[in-house]
């Protein structure tokens, strides 16, 4: 059957959580297709639609080990976003995708992996998260270090709970709180505290690109060789598919050949993001 | 006549002793025939600098640049830059002045007269000389222009290859200036509002049909907007988000901003991006021509213009960018205004 | 094969092609674009340069993607808007444009294709007319990697013999148009065949402008991504969207919905072109910009034409026809760039 890569499938929200209050609102979502749909890689995105708004391009948060629906973690941040934040249950909106490229977790097997993230930084992460706890077997230690700017910017609440006992996590706030007792100070900061070891390790950093980059620093500090740590890039995105040309960063399309890369591939192209 | 050398020789003065950080001027372009606007910087590449009748340029339009960069610099040198300007340009600073957007030391202004004539339309001259390339073009000793083809010299009036800006000029020599160039010669224009006066015969039927004709051709690439010295303002109906966002402007704030017009070249979107323009330049455009000359689709924008300046001068007795000390047009009203909603 | 069409039969082909939108280069108010042949007896292919180059034909500044209505609550209604790719022709299309096409195919093509260009691509004929001198003073094919009788993407390559064309048929598409014509082709003659090869041979000694050496501009340009040159060069820049919209290789696009009604809510999808040199082009939601100023946008274009396509796709992004030169308000010409990166010291 052909298909046109510009028409979205149309899908249900089958449920809408509120992860975050306040003007920075993160809201969860998710999706059902009507019919059809389609199968993603751990990393991938789809292009979300509001009919009359446009589209945006969100992480799928969901593991492709399920199956029946997909999730997604959205901040509020303009036109489209905040309309989608406006959905209910059982509202309609339109997906395309699955887009880009994914994390390799097939090559990671039997590694440990650690997972460092800030903000809505969780939510690409979240679905290798989920595979790699589902396959547990399959790899090492997991180890998730995790901030926000105060602690009801925190998403996933309850996940996060629920994970403590199922792999380390160590969360952190950016400034002190009374009842808050775990890190306080910057994710990187905290990635020095704690001090992961590199040794048969990938880190996967997700975040605000200030975040990213301190992230980085801080893990090549404490031993993570380049091609050990990797990330996801955004930039505007209006295809999705390399054809509208706005996401390039040098010959890449970070819509195509990204959102995933390893730090030693990204630091060799013009740093556009 | 206005020689190279005298504005070569005060670029090179200005230059070594400091006075200006640099200067904005015209240079020969690539194709060794026409002029391109230059920025000197140093003493010894003032010999770039040249004037003549292919220097169409506005160069108002980086002193608006200018003032965007020192804007977003820390420490920025605060000296002026220094830049050459027709009449119709030196009218430019005015308004800029009028508006408070540059201060008066922040330019340094090279007044060149175009004495006689103007600048030639591109345009104009092609179809004069029929497939023909032009390989130099000068003033000619009066009301006329030297014109050098692969075929040898030939002299044209002004009247046939003038820029239509430069036929209805009414002020041909500098408004405002530090050093003048050239001689203050004296001008009569006929026809001030001559590129109106046709389309004003027409019925509204047929003005309506002249125009959506016209604008229909328009790509929207804005070069008419961003050839203008105007056309300043940091946030444009036209653009598709808003520059002054913020990390701190709220998706609330976002989402509700109003969308004027679709990226879509249709008639509608068109004419109301070129009535926008139009109106939020009444009383402000001083007739560089620029707009009409950078359209790669040939609309007569001028005429827009043209048509508000000649309202602002019936109904007010207003001339544009004359004089920086007088209130601008939309900011200011009289007692005796006919209209009872402003008094 | 080859044939032989006289110029006074040129009409007669023209309305043999009934069945075809013919598209042709005409002249409105002193600007040549390719236009709708309303008149057929009316063309002539007597002409230099368009403004806007023959893409907007296969690649239109805006055309709709799908319509969408609300239909019960929360419910809607796609309806796909393919274009119904209706044959078209398109006649003198200049050897640089021909080969931009081919290299807007390879953007538009790959494995997940762009029906929309397709549609029309497919349903598209480019006849080509050879430049026995150069239609702009600006032209420099020769210098990446084309010619003034390039055969590139072209479906019929016409040359203009004086008082006849003499017209190679170079794909199935190009046979099936000339067969429209039927008698009034003949078949050429080796002095036609002579003719047109000395036209040509003749051409490529006309050009007034050459890039010259430009084997290792890409591998230069990645060296300067961060020197200055870049805010020099672009000092005179404008940001109007004159060189990347008016080039025949540039792509880049936009995807917006227009709403015709609120309630119920019905409007349509539609794709616009854009391009690299408007401020909004990249800028993030939050107001953050990757390309924050002009200097960065120059070097995009700059960038993107002679180093990145040709990382890959082994060609330059470019095939020289000058637009860009000829119609920068400001003159800013990408052969003087290009030399001034080439001449750059490392
Ligand atoms: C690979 C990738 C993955 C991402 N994953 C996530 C994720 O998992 N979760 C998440 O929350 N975010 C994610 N993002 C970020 C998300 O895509 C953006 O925050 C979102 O697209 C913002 O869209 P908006 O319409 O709400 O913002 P806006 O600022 O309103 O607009 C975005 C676009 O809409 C158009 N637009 C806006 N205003 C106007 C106007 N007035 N007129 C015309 N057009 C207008 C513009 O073209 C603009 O570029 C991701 C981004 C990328 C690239
Ligand atoms: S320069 Fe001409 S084509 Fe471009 S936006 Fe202005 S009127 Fe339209
Ligand atoms: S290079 Fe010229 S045509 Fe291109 S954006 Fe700048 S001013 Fe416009
Ligand atoms: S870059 Fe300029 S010269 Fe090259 S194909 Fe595009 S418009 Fe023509
Ligand atoms: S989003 Fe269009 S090329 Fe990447």
């Amino acid at each position: 059957m052909r298909t046109n890569v510009y028409l979205p499938k149309l899908a249900k929200v089958i449920s809408v959580k509120e992860e975050v209050g306040g003007v920075r609102s993160i809201k969860t979502f998710r999706t059902q297709f009507l019919d059809g749909g389609f199968t993603h890689k751990c990393g991938q995105c789809a292009m979300l639609s509001i009919f009359g708004k446009g589209e945006s391009m969100i992480s799928i948060s969901s593991s492709p080990l399920v199956k029946d629906y997909l999730q997604f973690s959205i901040l509020k941040m303009g036109r489209v976003t905040s309309a989608i934040h406006d959905l209910e249950v059982g509202s309609i909106i339109g997906i395309r995708g699955p887009y880009g490229n994914a994390f390799p977790i097939e090559s990671w097997k039997g590694k440990n992996i650690l997972f460092a993230g800030g903000g809505i930084g969780l939510a690409p992460i979240w679905s290798v998260l989920q595979t790699t706890l589902l396959r547990k077997k399959d790899y090492g230690d997991l180890t998730l270090i995790y901030g926000a700017r105060t602690s009801p910017d925190i998403v996933f609440k309850e996940e996060l709970a629920d994970l403590k006992s199922k792999m380390k996590v160590h969360l952190s706030i950016d400034v002190a709180e009374p009842e808050w007792k775990e890190f306080v100070g910057f994710v990187a900061q905290n990635i020095l505290d704690k001090k992961p070891s590199p040794e048969n390790t990938i880190a996967i950093t997700c975040g605000p690109p200030i975040m990213i980059k301190t992230c980085i620093k801080a893990l090549s500090e404490i031993g993570f060789k380049d091609d050990q740590i990797y990330t996801t890039v955004e930039n505007k995105m209006k295809c999705g598919i390399g054809k509208c040309g706005r996401c390039n960063i040098g010959r890449h399309y970070v819509c195509k050949d990204g959102p995933v890369y390893s730090w030693a591939e990204l630091r060799q192209l013009p740093q556009e993001y | 006549m206005v020689k190279h050398e005298d504005v070569r020789a005060e670029a090179k003065k200005l230059l070594e002793s400091g006075k200006v950080k640099y200067i904005i001027a015209y240079e020969l372009g690539a194709d060794g025939w026409k002029a391109n606007p230059v920025f000197i910087k140093k003493p010894e590449d003032v010999d770039k600098i040249i004037w003549g009748p292919t220097c169409f340029h506005n160069l108002i339009r980086f002193v608006v640049d200018e003032k965007r960069r020192k804007v977003q610099q820390k420490n920025p040198d605060t000296r002026p830059v220094g830049v050459m300007v027709k009449g119709c340009d030196s009218r430019a600073i005015v308004i800029l002045l009028q508006e408070k957007f540059i201060e008066r030391k922040d330019v340094h202004i090279i007044g060149v007269s175009c004495e006689k004539t103007g600048v030639i339309d591109e345009r104009k001259l092609a179809n004069k000389l029929k497939g023909r390339k032009a390989k130099n073009v000068e003033f000619g000793p009066d009301e006329n222009f030297v014109v050098t083809t692969e075929e040898g010299t030939v002299d044209l009036p002004a009247s046939e290859i003038m820029a239509d800006r430069c036929l209805e000029c009414i002020a041909h020599v500098p408004v405002i200036t530090d050093v003048l160039f050239g001689e203050k010669t004296k001008r009569t224009v006929p026809h001030p509002f001559g590129s109106v006066e046709k389309i004003e015969t027409l019925s509204s039927e047929d003005r309506w049909k002249f125009w959506s004709e016209q604008l229909e051709k328009c790509v929207r690439c804005y070069a008419c907007r961003s050839v203008c010295p105007m056309c300043y303002c940091d946030e444009c109906v036209a653009d598709t988000i808003t520059f002054a966002v913020s990390p701190d402007t709220t998706a609330e704030e976002k989402a509700q901003k109003i969308k004027w017009l679709d990226k879509s070249p249709v008639i509608s979107e068109n004419i109301f991006y070129h009535m926008v323009r139009a109106i939020h330049l009444a009383g402000r455009c001083i007739d560089c021509g620029e707009c009409e000359r950078a359209c790669p689709v040939n609309i007569p924008l001028r005429m827009l213009n043209k048509k508000l300046e000649k309202e602002a001068k019936l109904l007010f007795g207003y001339d544009v960018g004359f004089d920086s000390e007088k209130p601008a047009l939309i900011s200011c009203f009289r007692d005796e205004d006919p209209e009872d909603f402003i008094r | 094969m080859d044939k032989i069409l006289a110029k006074k039969d040129f009409p007669r082909w023209l309305e043999a092609l009934g069945a075809y939108d013919v598209y042709a280069p005409q002249l409105i108010d002193d600007v040549w674009n390719y236009e709708l042949a309303t008149d057929r007896k009316a063309v002539s292919l007597d002409y230099p340069q368009t403004a806007i180059p023959a893409k907007k034909i296969v690649f239109p500044q805006r055309e709709f993607f799908f319509e969408f209505r609300e239909a019960d609550t929360d419910d809607y209604k796609l309806k796909e808007l393919l274009p119904e790719g209706k044959p078209t022709v398109i006649f003198g299309v200049r050897a640089c444009e021909g080969k931009a096409v081919t290299l807007t195919d390879l953007v538009f093509g790959g494995e997940i294709a762009d029906d929309y260009y397709w549609k029309r691509r497919n349903a598209a004929v480019l006849v080509g007319l050879a430049c026995a001198s150069p239609p702009s003073t600006n032209c420099f094919c020769l210098s990446v990697n084309g010619s003034p009788h390039s055969k590139e993407g072209l479906d019929v390559l016409m040359t203009d013999l004086g008082d006849q064309y003499y017209v190679e048929i170079l794909t199935d598409k190009g046979k099936k148009l000339v067969s429209e014509g039927g008698a009034i082709f003949h078949e050429a003659k080796p002095p036609d065949k002579k003719a047109a090869e000395k036209i040509h041979a003749d051409s490529e000694k006309k050009l007034a402008r050459e890039l010259k050496n430009i084997k290792d501009v890409p591998a230069k340009l990645k060296g300067m991504f961060a020197s200055p040159f870049w805010d020099d060069e672009s000092m005179s820049c404008i940001r109007c969207g004159i060189c990347t919209y008016l080039c025949p290789t540039c792509h880049c696009f936009d995807i917006n919905d227009e709403v015709e009604s609120q309630t119920p809510l019905a409007g349509r999808r539609v794709r616009t072109w854009d391009t690299c040199q408007f401020p909004d082009f990249t800028m993030h939601s939050s107001g953050h910009n990757p390309r924050p100023d002009k200097a960065a946008r120059l070097r995009q274009r700059i960038n993107h034409k002679f180093q990145y396509f040709v990382e890959v796709w082994q060609n330059y992004q470019c095939t020289g026809c000058g637009r860009c030169i000829t119609l920068c308000p400001v003159g800013i010409d990408i052969i003087k760039v290009v030399e001034k990166v080439r001449d750059h010291a490392n």
